[in-house]
């Protein structure tokens, strides 16, 4: 009985820890974050693609947006804690060589921050044709990650 | 039944034009996108609607046997053509079956559907757009990449029961339908009356139409001729 009694006492110790840590940092929570992050950025970039599609594009519209795209740029790598990966039993894109290689993630972060700052200064520039040459360079950097991290559909 | 048999022409060539361009462009259009040759894709996609598009004016004016008027019909009618199915009848319809020709309004209107969500849609990366994509939000977009997926499946489940009814005809029915689909003539009993095959010069008009509305939308459908989405789009490839 005594021992019934210990496996039951660990078992619901175990169960209560676990719910609070699902409480705290929960995976889900890190996941709508991160994707909340990166649909802000890529409605960012429509309205940047949008503009060089149109006869006259609104410079202030694309400013505004690089800003952002800019902004958030740099978060999106905090916004892979551990544990927020496929093992988290959330539904997410994430691969797990996300944090098995943080070395080629990193990299690929950096990609994306430097294509920002260079759509920032594009932008920044009023030269419609260097807003342009820039989208392939900061969508390039998404298509880069994602090719690598991100699981397709 | 001791009716003589003679050969007539059953499908024009543009039927069988548009048909066997589709069993070539779906497969096509599948790896062009598995494989991120999106450029491809795009004009692949751009055809298929412009195809599509074609017969849809074709099924108003071709050859009787194009014609949706003379081959869709009301559902009494298909019920009735199920049940004669298990009956061992000869040949009495030429042309698509009551059955057969939901079928082609089916496949024929998924084609579309599938081609114009395309127009709209946008790739995660922001690098590759269909050319309507300027015309609706991100949220929109990112919901049409998904149907976009989505309608595939159903044109493979679709495709399937077309493939599926083809090999029925043959095997149970011992009636060979991809034949006539390639040569463009069949075998029909001396008593039925032959199709009214249109000449091809008739085409001429909705090739035309077709080829320019199929244009326009990849230009980005301009409403102006200074306006130039597709022109600066084709930056982004």
């Amino acid at each position: 009985m005594k021992r019934n009694q210990f496996v039951l006492a660990v078992a619901l110790i175990s169960v209560t820890s676990l719910s609070t840590t699902a409480s705290a940092g929960s995976p889900s929570t890190a996941i709508s974050a991160r994707e909340s992050n990166f649909k802000a950025i890529g409605k960012a970039f429509k309205v940047i693609r949008d503009q060089t599609g149109t006869p006259a594009p609104n410079f202030a519209a694309i400013r505004a947006s690089a800003n952002t795209i800019a902004a958030l740029a740099p978060k999106v790598g905090s916004t892979f804690p551990k544990g927020s990966g496929p093992e988290s039993g959330t539904k997410t894109h994430a691969l797990a060589v996300i944090w098995e290689k943080p070395q080629e993630f990193n990299a690929a972060l950096a990609k994306l921050v430097n294509g920002s700052r260079a759509m920032q200064a594009a932008a920044a520039s009023g030269a419609i044709d260097q807003v342009k040459a820039t989208i392939p360079v900061l969508g390039g950097a998404c298509k880069g990650c994602h090719d690598q991290f991100k699981a397709r559909d | 039944m001791t009716d003589a048999l003679r050969r007539i022409r059953l499908w024009d060539l543009p039927v069988r034009l548009v048909h066997w361009s589709f069993a070539a462009l779906l497969p096509a259009l599948w790896w062009t996108a598995e494989s991120g040759k999106i450029d491809l894709h795009k004009t692949l996609g751009l055809t298929m609607l412009g195809l599509v598009f074609f017969r849809i004016l074709w099924g108003f004016y071709g050859s009787s046997t194009a014609r949706f008027a003379n081959f869709v019909k009301g559902p009494e009618t298909v019920l009735g053509y199920v049940r004669s199915l298990r009956e061992n009848k000869k040949l009495t319809v030429i042309g698509h079956n009551p059955l057969g020709g939901w079928s082609v309004v089916l496949l024929l209107g998924l084609l579309g559907f599938q081609a114009t969500i395309g127009l709209f849609t946008i790739d995660e990366d922001g690098l590759e757009s269909g050319p309507l994509n300027y015309l609706v939000s991100f949220d929109t977009s990112d919901l049409l990449r998904e149907a976009h997926g989505l309608v595939f499946n159903v044109i493979l489940a679709t495709l399937t029961v077309h493939l599926a009814a083809i090999a029925y005809y043959s095997v149970i029915k011992k009636d060979r339908l991809v034949p006539p689909m390639i040569s463009g003539s069949r075998d029909i009993p001396a008593s039925l009356p032959a199709p009214r095959i249109a000449p091809l010069w008739q085409a001429i008009p909705a090739i035309l139409l077709a080829a320019a509305f199929a244009y326009w939308l990849g230009m980005g459908a301009p409403t102006s001729l200074t306006q130039n989405t597709a022109a600066s789009s084709e930056a982004y490839n």
